[in-house]
């Protein structure tokens, strides 16, 4: 067999894809061996402590073995999408340090694990500008009920929660409006395509 | 098209995350509004991943861990609970005008205060991020004027949409300028109105952290 090693880009890649179709334990081990040793290394050095710089390594291999799913090739190498996810955790990690609540989260500057989701799971999975352009039309066509959450939400920009105190339904309620509603749409906006 | 960028240094800092909060958040609109700086992030990210999982000398002299132990947890552990974001709101409104944000602030929507109007056909609403520096939203009316002003540190303002004017140039969307202390402006907008984001900015500093991966020395990056 060759001895492709993870710091070859496209054997990297395949590593993260064997992860994410099959939960690959024998690509992660690989992939493990070669950066968590210098995420340590980095970090210690970052850190000056042997604690936090173990809480960062673990924390962003975890989020490499379960989330691979997320790692897009056409969008960069393998060990970048690593770099970026350790840069957001250490991020967080000075954040907590400082004991401040308010402050920006990584995720929100950086939404490196965002979940670019083709699945309905999400609440607001309609992509904008699509969204915008073509809401209008689609609307006509759902139930009164659902029309009326989806016109709050996305033409008002009002939250969920204001919804459900708007038109004194429960917040459940409008939850499942919403996913209902942009279900549909998405179908009708398929079926257009 | 865009004609004012931040610095080579500013994206390496936002890359690193080691700007101020008020910052992170003008370089990362700046960033989404401007494909050229955003393929630069890239290229910056790719640079300095490459320096941090390339450094053996590091690799050797730092102290063993449990390898196996570690990967044990990781095979045991939970999906981290999926950060439900909170959900991105694109959407802003000043006097019933809606403006669409760019997503760092969409996803940052929460964090945006109420408006209050000033003086002179101006509008002012915080974004409170945190950090030593004020972050702002800026709307200028039509045919309004900010009076002559220097400052007391650097100034950033970004253009989220519409266009103002000072004496030495025009801004547009996604225009990105920085002023020092000694420079005197007078920003007005014309026929248009104009909404930006400003703050005021500390010192730059490239002493620790990720950014140090690039030393400004060796870096292609400093020029
Ligand atoms: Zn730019």
């Amino acid at each position: 067999m060759p001895s492709a090693q993870p710091d070859n880009p496209e054997h990297a890649a395949d590593l993260l894809a064997k992860i994410a179709s099959e939960q690959s334990r024998a690509a992660f081990s690989e992939l493990f061996r070669y950066f968590a040793p210098r995420l340590q290394a980095y970090a210690t050095r970052q850190f000056g402590n042997e604690q936090t710089a173990m809480d960062l390594v673990q924390e962003t291999m975890t989020n490499v073995w379960h989330k691979a799913h997320l790692f897009k090739p056409d969008r960069g190498s393998a060990a970048t999408w690593i770099f970026t996810i350790a840069r957001n955790i250490r991020f967080d990690l000075l954040r907590k340090n400082k004991h401040r609540q308010n402050d920006l989260s990584a995720d929100d500057l950086w939404p490196v694990l965002a979940e670019q989701n083709d699945s309905l799971d999400d609440d607001y999975a309609l992509d904008n500008d699509l969204l915008m352009q073509q809401l209008a039309v689609y609307c006509e066509q759902l139930p009164k009920a659902q029309r009326t959450v989806i016109e709050l939400i996305y033409v008002e920009g009002k939250s969920q929660q204001e919804v459900a105190d708007a038109l004194e339904i429960p917040l459940g309620t409008v939850k499942s409006r919403t996913r209902l509603a942009l279900q549909k749409l998405k179908e009708l906006i398929k079926h257009d395509d | 098209m865009i004609k004012f960028h931040p610095s080579e240094q500013h994206l390496v800092l936002y890359a690193a995350g080691e700007l101020s909060p008020a910052m992170l958040m003008m370089v990362g609109t700046h960033v989404d509004m401007c494909a050229h700086c955003q393929s630069h992030v890239q290229d910056i990210e790719e640079q300095m991943a490459s320096k941090l999982f390339g450094d053996n000398e590091q690799l050797a002299r730092r102290a063993s861990f449990d390898e196996q132990q570690m990967l044990q947890a990781i095979f045991n552990s939970q999906v981290p609970a999926d950060s439900v974001p909170i959900a991105a709101n694109d959407s802003l409104y000043l006097e019933g005008q809606r403006f669409a944000l760019p997503p760092t602030l969409a996803r940052n929507h929460h964090h945006i205060g109420e408006w209050s109007r000033l003086p002179g056909k101006l509008w002012r609403a915080p974004v409170r991020v945190g950090g030593e520096e004020m972050l702002n939203f800026i709307y200028m009316a039509e045919h309004a004027s900010l009076p002559e002003h220097t400052h007391k540190g650097n100034e950033a303002t970004l253009v989220v949409n519409g266009v103002f004017n000072d004496e030495h140039n025009e801004y547009r969307d996604g225009d990105f300028m920085l002023l020092d202390g000694n420079h005197k402006h007078s920003p007005a907008t014309q026929n248009e109105d104009c909404l930006t984001i400003a703050a005021l900015e500390g010192p730059l500093h490239f002493t620790t952290g990720l950014s140090r991966l690039l030393n400004p020395f060796s870096s292609l990056f400093f020029k």
